[in-house]
């Protein structure tokens, strides 16, 4: 009897006791949770440049948070008429009321830069975001659970041992270093792939050689992307083709003579096969946050491309609304994440 | 299993958290305790490897002032000069050397990597341990604080918060900080939980010990070793977090790190430059990839030392 030893019996029995308990629990604290959250978040957006900033006038009128660099210097009349014009003179609450009521129609303020509606701004971006987004979700999905399902069924074998070690050197790479070595790569060397951008600019192609300019611009910056995330969906699938291994139902096919291809596929990876939706939402939310990095460096124009570009404009109302924007959708589909499993095993019902 | 037999208590008072003091009697009473497979696993290639290449990068950032044959802010070449005896990675744009910036950012990434990993994990433990210890509201706040904290998107909030805040090394650090709490405390809270109402948790409870002795002796040894493993978890992704913020130009631009010579080498448009990239963008990426891979290695090898759950799934 070892001190040591006691949190694992204590935490493996509290699993079982608490499990069926906790899944009848669950959906509706989640959602709680997740209403928590979003309002969180839409508080958060309303009060951090209030209260990390300091005089957003000053920041309006060209200086930085820091006090530095201001180029212009105001009045304080000017300054008085500025801040009534945004409505900085009235108490923080009436403003946080205001800023509700404006979220409630969609009004993300205008911004600074471009002095359109921050929507407007985002409508332009978020398709191409899509674009970037589901293509390398898509990709990792696909080569994910592909390459999952043969180190699952070789478990052990040299294929999967070179697999897992594979992707476990290319899972640790940071997005931002693949996506320039890939430039230099696929671009500069090879001349694979275009430099960046979505579309070859200036070019009016009909609908189908748009496409086809569209694919071949997003498929290098997917590529990189889905390459970050590869490894969980390739894992979650190698343990669930792992685990079916054993399964009665593959020792009866194999006795009534089924093809070793017709087993892998059609018997064990279809029942492997449901925590991949699982990943799939969970992949989303990690897509959002890589393509910071890869729009960056493949010059992108998705919303990330935007937060970024308004970073260095200090172009405060933007950089919200792209924050905004994001957060809320990873929260989003890190929730849908949470419903679609029980929802697709029958076995899981509540 | 009886609370209070010599051969346990002898146990349970011999051995104090083991992060805290470093005695070689109470270690090896923990690697006895640790049972023979786990201590194996301690001694795996994974565990060893990953500490070797932890031990070389915080040797390099600790002896940065001799390693780095030159200050690495300071003009000390041509622009864009190519490798050479007096610059062995070559110069950046201003002149500045490469090889010099590498080493000072071993220091600058794994300064903030290891203070924001410790200081996650000590907010993680203070929340988690402090909410089941208390129990009734103060643990349902807690838990409410640590689910939407991890339901935020770590990068985005970081991002929004620097780019308000303006960036500098402390602002970074509690940035990483914000983000990386809450998984150790949710692990934390849930064993506490558990433990608290463990028999001899009772027991000492029934004796009269006090809320912090129960601590001390009862709940800090048991819930030691998760710490350490969300400590090397959270280290490997704020060394990812660091650089990626240096590189999106959210670093702090006193300092050099990784990020920022490859956030630099960027702006330079240096990829495009034939050759320069090789000895600029390509030793940084590579430092910060080979970190992130010591401490994910360190991370997989200690996982069936700390979590022997993980043991029945491990078939390979």
């Amino acid at each position: 009897m070892t001190l040591i030893e006691t949190p694992t019996t204590t935490s493996e029995t509290l699993a079982t006791v608490e499990e069926p308990a906790r899944r009848r629990r669950l959906p509706k604290r989640r959602v709680l949770v997740y209403l928590f959250t979003v309002f969180f978040l839409v508080t958060l957006n309303f009060f951090l440049p209030r209260t990390l900033t300091g005089d957003p006038i000053a920041v309006l009128a060209g200086s930085t948070s820091t006090g530095k660099g201001a180029s212009v210097e105001l009045s304080p009349a000017a300054k008085t008429k500025l801040m009534a014009y945004y409505g900085l003179d009235k108490p923080l609450i009436t403003q946080y009321g205001h800023y509700l009521r404006g979220l409630a129609h969609g009004d993300l303020g205008t911004s600074i830069k471009y002095n359109v509606p921050v929507t407007r701004l985002l409508k332009n971006k978020v398709k191409w975001s899509a674009v970037l987004v589901l293509t390398a979700v898509g990709l990792a999905t696909v080569l994910g659970t592909l390459a999952g399902i043969h180190s699952g069924w070789r478990r052990g074998k040299g294929v999967d041992r070179g697999l897992l070690g594979v992707f476990i050197a290319v899972g640790n790479f940071p997005a931002y270093v693949l996506a320039m070595f890939a430039l230099v790569v696929f671009v500069l060397k090879l001349h694979w792939f275009p430099a960046g951008g979505a579309q070859t600019p200036y070019a009016h192609y009909a609908l189908l050689r748009n496409w086809v300019d569209i694919a071949w611009h997003v498929i290098l910056p997917a590529a990189v992307m889905s390459l970050n995330f590869l490894f969980l969906q390739y894992l979650v699938m190698r343990g669930a083709m792992v685990a079916e291994l054993g399964s009665d139902y593959l020792v009866l096919g194999r006795v009534k003579g089924l093809s070793q291809r017709s087993l892998k596929y059609r018997y064990a990876a279809r029942n492997a096969l449901l925590p991949v939706a699982t990943v799939v939402a969970l992949n989303l939310g990690l897509a959002m946050g890589t393509s910071l990095f890869v729009e960056r460096v493949f010059k992108y124009p998705g919303v990330a491309g935007l937060m970024f570009d308004s970073i260095s404009n200090r172009d405060y109302p933007t950089m919200q609304g792209c924050f905004l924007l994001i957060s809320v959708m990873v929260v989003t589909v890190n929730f849908i994440a949470d419903f679609i499993y029980p929802r697709l095993d029958p076995r899981v019902s509540s | 299993m009886s609370v209070d037999s010599p051969a346990r208590t002898d146990v349970v008072d011999d051995a104090p958290p083991a992060r805290r003091r470093r005695r070689p009697g109470p270690r090896a009473r923990l690697l006895e305790a640790l049972g023979p497979e786990r201590r194996a696993a301690l001694r795996a290639p994974l565990v060893v490897a990953g500490g070797i290449i932890f031990a070389v990068f915080v040797i390099v950032g600790v002896l940065a002032p001799l390693l780095a044959p030159y200050d690495p802010k300071a003009i000390s070449g041509n622009s864009f000069a190519h490798p050479s005896w007096s610059h062995l990675l070559g110069t950046n744009g201003a002149g500045q050397d490469l090889f010099s910036q590498l080493i000072w950012g071993t220091r600058f990434s794994l300064t903030v990597a290891v203070v924001s990993a410790t200081a996650a994990t000590l907010v993680g433990v203070v929340i988690g341990m402090g909410g089941a210890l208390i129990g009734g509201w103060a643990d349902s706040a807690a838990n409410g604080l640590v689910n939407v904290s991890l339901a935020q998107p770590p990068l985005i909030a970081a991002v929004l918060i620097l780019a308000l805040a303006g960036p500098s090394i402390t602002v970074l650090i509690i940035v990483i900080t914000l983000a990386g709490w809450a998984p150790v405390a949710r692990i934390v809270r849930a064993e506490a939980l558990s433990l608290r109402e463990r028999g001899f948790v009772h027991a000492a409870r029934g004796f009269g010990g006090g809320p912090f002795y129960l601590l001390r002796r009862h709940l800090a040894p048991a819930v030691g070793p998760l710490i350490v493993a969300g400590w090397v978890d959270w280290a490997a992704v704020a060394v990812l977090l660091e650089s990626g913020l240096a590189f999106l130009g959210l670093g702090d631009p006193t300092r050099v790190s990784w990020g920022t010579m490859l956030d630099g080498a960027f702006r330079l448009n240096v990829i495009t430059l034939d050759k320069v990239w090789v000895w600029w963008v390509l030793p940084a990426g590579l430092a910060i990839t080979v970190v992130v891979v010591g401490f994910t290695l360190l991370g997989v090898g200690l996982e069936p030392v700390f979590n022997p759950r993980t043991d029945r799934g491990r078939d390979a």
